[in-house]
Formats: structure tokens, C-alpha cells, sequence
């Protein structure tokens, strides 16, 4: 393994490069600003952003609307899909019932069924929470079912031997042991939804960050769609960094 | 107007030089640019709707006239249209908006208009819903409008919000492609839509009202248009295929003004509606003929720029205004970036 401070200065060097080459093929002329807007550009355009908004809106407010969509399709979609991965891994016919419907659903690209949200759900907040909630709730749920399924039969067998009932078991067996890989399915169903975020805000948008990405991209207005894109993963990589520090917290022991 | 024009090459066919004479005989400027150099292909973004243009595609006149292979493309938006010519991969945009066009020209995408499909006038107009009781414009507080953005009746409905001391926080604008636009209607979503036909038609049908604008918005300046661009590499190289696309698109308006029944039934089957739907889409446009195009109204001649720049030049000032461009050039710009001599070469 590489040392701390060596792994650090590796990635500083990376990103000075990054940002050198950057400088360099912009401010030369080399390309045009419509296709990669320079550094200062993208600040400037930052800039604009938080004094003037977008189309009649501020910059926190496109924030917090696609935060607050991620959060509410993630919350909702991953709880929901954890519940059903438990009772599916608890009772086998559960399982047969819902698994082909879970695995149907789980590598089916969002925008295939889009248009069929519009009509069900309508324009609002709802059909572009369900496309979340949609896009969450399967990789939870086998997830929640696989962990379940790897709990050792002994460890099982010595709780009943010792008299445990069978939500004891579960409160105090099962879930133990399946929540390192629920956490690790939460993880992995948040970057879901962070993706299908912008399918999501294509549903008649005027808000959120991904719609403005998409009507900047409209213009060429490449200035804001870095801004744009550079927020976006700034918000995923803090979304990121929350659930690895509760996973830290919930199951301390985990990989030891 | 062009910096540099092609040499004439070897290769000139004896119909080129006649016809360079004959538009020399009216006006020499020009006449050292016919080069005789015809495109393998040429790549033509359409969209496919009720309009003349179907006509001489569906009966090959774009490629007869053209003497060339056409590619067609299919695209979404004025916006597809922008990215593509920047991109190099689309030579000719067919019936592109006003305001993407406006756009397009203030970016330096390197492309010229050469046409006019249409001044759109009433064809996109604002359609309330007759339970919403919309009749002034104060009216539209707190009410739901959808419209494509970056359309040429998204600029027109921004407009109208603007003239009436309106926000975009007073209303809720929303951005929806038509096909959506018909959905979210259907189900009572949206109180009111800027829009064209196919989609405004199903909106009128379906318990919707005109609410006039138009008049009002065209005095102001908000007048739209859809207009015929050319990439300028591809139109310096191939001037000559560049006029004969645009003489092909002169024959179909002929049609649609000497025999227009026929000129509905073949304009329906090329975008697959009946011969009756077509023929209420095309009175709604006002095409305006290759001739009129020409006057100082519209494009102007060549060294002659008509008022038409004014409008892009108006509309490119109102896409700085709302952030969708960063800024934009004066009106000399937008008339270099007109470019008439195949236009005149192709009524001449």
C-alpha cells in the first residue's frame, strides 16, 4: 500500500495536470468556448449563477430541488426495496413472487419507461420522484435478500437452541449481519438514482440542476453546463461521503 | 460578402457558365463564384412536419435540383440543429427557428441563411384551456404554461410575459416537447401551452381556445420565422447546390399556391396525417414566396440587407437578456451571416 502523504501528492500532481492541460488548450485559442469553456469562463459563469440564478430561479433553489428529489426517491426507494429484500429473504415463496418483477426491473433503462410515468403521474413532483423511488427500490431490495441469505445457518440454529423466538432472531441475528451488505446495496442504489436524475428533470423541468444542465446544453452555453456538472458531483461525492460515514457508525465490523 | 471565393474550376459544365452568364447579364458581382463542383451528398437536418419543404422532399426535387445524393436527418429541435452544424455534420438546416437561427449566428457556428420556409405568424400561438378562465394577462397568474424552451414559441412567450409587466415567478413556465405537452393537457396538468400544430390542433380540439398574441408580439419585434441555413465551408464549395436546393424548395411553394389540394395530400402522407389536417397546418403559415423574400421586408439582395437582420439581431438581444446566450453581435453580423446570392440566382 502506498503512504498516506505519497497517495496525496499523487493526486495533487493528477489534478494540477489536469488543470495545467486545461489552461493550456483553452487559453491558447485552440478550441472555441463553445466546446470547452476555459477556467475563468467557468467561474465567471459560476458567478453569474449565484447573483442572477437561472431562468428565474437561484442557484440554491435548483440545488436544494434536485436534492430534495434525490433524497425523497432514495429514502423512499431504499427503504421500501430493504423491507421487501428482508421478507423476501426471510420466506422463500415471497421470494419467487416478487423476484422475476425485481429482476425485470432492475436493468431496465429509466428513460424506457418515462413517458408512461408523464401519463400516469402527471408533470409535477411525483412522477419524477417515482422514476427515483423506481430506480432505487430494486437494488436495495436484492441487496437486503442477499444479505439475509448469507447469514450463516449456524449462527441461526445456536439463537434458537437458545431459546431466542423468531423476531429475536431477526432484531438480533439477521439484521446484524445483513446490514453490511444493505448499506453497501444503499450505496450503490444512491449512485442509481444520482444518474437518473437528469432522466428525472427532463419531465417538464424549469428546476433543479440536471434541467439545467440539459437547457444550458440547449444554447451551447458550455460555461454553465461545467458549473452544472462540477456541482453535480460535488453533491454526489458528499452524498457519497455521508453514507460511508454511517456505514462506519452502523457496522463498525464489518471486513474485520 | 464571402472572403474567399473558389477558384472557378476546370470541370465547369457548359449549364453552369450559361447560367452564370445569364445571372451576370443582370448583376456581375457574383458571377466568379459559380464554381461547378457538385457534393457526393449532402447532409439536410428536417423536421418532419406540414410544410411545402415536404413536398419537394417526398418528390425528389431537393436531389434533382441539387444534383446530388441527399442525407436526411431527422432532428428535434432548432437546438440539434445548432449542435450538429457546430459540430460539422449537418451541411444544410431546414426550416431551423428564429431564435436558435438568432442564437446560432450570435455563437459563430459558421453558418449563413440563405431562406425563408415561413413567417410563422399565428401557426404558434398561445392555447388556453377554456375552464381556466384566462382573458387578460394578469389572467395568467398562478397558472401552469408549458412550451419547448429554446423554440421559437418559447421566445414568443417570453416576450409576451415581458410586454405584460409578467415573471417567470408570476407563472409557472415549463419546459415539455409537444408530444408531452398533448399528455400533461390531457390530463388537466397544464392550464395553458405556446405551441404549434400537430400539438396545438389536438389542444383546440380538446377543450383549449386560441389567445391571441401574435399581432401584438410581431408589432413589438417578437416576429419568428423558420428559415433555411447553410453551412458556410459547404455553401463556398457548392454554391451551385446550395441554389438548386432552394429553386426545388421555390417549385414546391408554386404547388402549394397553384394547386394546393394536391399540395396537401402529398405534404400529409410524407408526415403521416390525412390530406385534410395537412391543408389547415399550411394556411396557418404565411410561406412566403422566393421573390418576396428577397425585399428589403425579409432578406434583401445581395449588398442590400433587408430588415430580417433586425429581427435576428432583436431576438439574439433577448436570448442575452435571458442567459441562454453570452452575448450577442450588432446587426452587421447578422447581415453578413445573411447570405442572398443563391437565393436571387435561384428566382433569377
Amino acid at each position: 500500500m502506498t503512504a498516506p502523504r505519497t497517495r496525496y501528492l499523487w493526486t495533487a500532481l493528477s489534478a494540477a495536470i489536469l488543470i495545467a492541460a486545461w489552461v493550456g488548450v483553452t487559453s491558447g485559442g485552440l478550441v472555441s468556448d463553445l466546446f470547452l469553456p476555459g477556467p475563468g469562463e467557468v467561474w465567471s459563469g459560476f458567478l453569474e449563477l449565484v447573483q442572477d440564478g437561472y431562468k428565474g430561479r437561484s442557484l440554491g433553489e435548483h440545488i436544494w430541488d434536485s436534492l430534495f428529489r434525490v433524497l425523497v426517491g432514495f429514502m423512499t426507494g431504499a427503504c421500501a426495496g430493504t423491507l421487501l429484500g428482508l421478507a423476501m429473504g426471510r420466506w422463500r415463496r415471497l421470494d419467487a413472487i416478487c423476484a422475476p418483477f425485481i429482476e425485470f426491473l432492475r436493468p431496465l433503462p429509466q428513460l424506457a419507461y418515462l413517458v408512461l410515468l408523464i401519463v400516469w403521474f402527471g408533470i409535477g413532483e411525483t412522477s419524477k420522484i417515482m422514476l427515483l423511488f423506481l430506480a432505487a427500490l430494486p437494488v436495495s431490495a436484492v441487496a437486503a435478500r442477499d444479505g439475509v441469505r448469507n447469514v450463516p445457518e449456524a449462527r441461526l440454529r445456536v439463537a434458537r437452541a437458545l431459546g431466542a423466538s423468531e423476531w429475536q432472531v431477526f432484531r438480533h441475528v439477521i439484521l446484524p449481519s445483513a446490514l453490511a451488505e444493505i448499506i453497501t446495496g444503499a450505496r450503490l442504489a444512491i449512485g442509481i438514482v444520482y444518474a437518473t436524475l437528469i432522466a428525472a428533470e427532463i419531465i417538464a423541468g424549469s428546476t433543479g440542476i440536471g434541467w439545467m444542465i440539459l437547457d444550458a446544453g440547449r444554447f451551447l452555453r458550455s460555461d454553465y453546463v461545467f458549473v452544472g456538472i462540477i456541482i453535480i458531483g460535488l453533491m454526489g461525492l458528499a452524498l457519497n461521503a455521508l453514507l460511508v460515514t454511517l456505514e462506519r457508525r452502523l457496522v463498525h465490523w464489518a471486513g474485520r | 460578402m464571402r472572403s474567399s471565393p473558389p477558384p472557378p474550376s476546370p470541370g465547369l459544365s457548359r449549364r453552369t457558365l450559361l447560367r452564370a452568364g445569364a445571372a451576370g447579364a443582370l448583376a456581375a458581382p457574383w458571377i466568379g463564384r459559380a464554381a461547378a463542383a457538385t457534393p457526393e451528398v449532402i447532409n439536410i437536418a428536417y423536421f418532419v412536419e406540414t410544410k411545402p419543404t415536404m413536398i419537394a422532399k417526398g418528390l425528389g426535387w431537393f436531389a434533382d435540383e441539387a444534383k446530388a445524393k441527399i442525407n436526411w436527418t431527422e432532428a428535434g429541435s432548432g437546438a440539434e440543429i445548432n449542435t450538429a452544424m457546430a459540430a460539422g455534420s449537418v451541411d444544410i438546416g431546414l426550416a431551423i427557428g428564429s431564435s436558435p437561427t438568432a442564437a446560432g449566428i450570435s455563437q459563430r457556428l459558421g453558418y449563413k441563411l440563405i431562406g425563408m420556409v415561413d413567417n410563422i405568424g399565428p401557426a404558434e400561438e398561445m392555447t388556453v384551456r377554456k375552464s381556466a378562465n384566462i382573458h387578460t394577462p394578469a389572467d395568467f397568474k398562478g397558472k401552469k404554461v408549458a412550451t419547448p424552451f429554446g423554440s421559437t414559441s418559447h421566445f414568443r412567450l417570453l416576450g409576451f410575459l415581458k410586454l405584460n409587466g409578467l415573471s417567470q415567478r408570476d407563472v409557472t413556465v415549463l419546459d415539455m416537447r409537444p408530444d408531452a405537452i398533448v399528455a400533461a393537457w390531457e390530463r388537466g396538468d397544464i392550464d395553458a401551452a405556446y405551441v404549434w400544430s400537430p400539438a396545438k390542433s389536438k389542444l383546440l380540439a380538446n377543450g383549449g381556445e386560441v389567445y391571441r398574441t401574435y399581432d401584438k408580439l410581431d408589432a413589438a419585434g417578437y416576429v419568428i420565422a423558420d428559415l433555411i441555413v447553410a453551412r458556410s465551408k459547404f455553401l463556398d464549395a457548392y454554391p451551385d447546390a446550395v441554389t438548386g436546393l432552394l429553386r426545388a424548395y421555390g417549385r414546391a411553394l408554386d404547388m402549394w399556391q397553384t394547386e394546393p389540394q394536391k399540395a396537401a395530400e402529398i405534404v400529409g402522407k410524407q408526415a403521416g396525417v390525412s390530406a385534410e389536417v395537412a391543408m389547415a397546418d399550411l394556411k396557418e403559415y404565411d410561406f412566403v414566396p422566393l421573390k418576396q423574400q428577397l425585399s428589403s421586408q425579409w432578406l434583401g439582395r445581395p449588398g442590400k440587407p433587408g430588415r430580417f437582420a433586425d429581427v435576428l439581431k432583436t431576438t439574439a438581444d433577448f436570448l442575452v437578456e435571458q442567459h441562454s446566450i453570452r452575448s450577442a453581435p450588432g446587426v452587421i453580423a447578422f447581415q453578413k451571416a445573411t447570405d442572398t446570392v443563391p437565393l436571387s440566382q435561384a428566382v433569377g
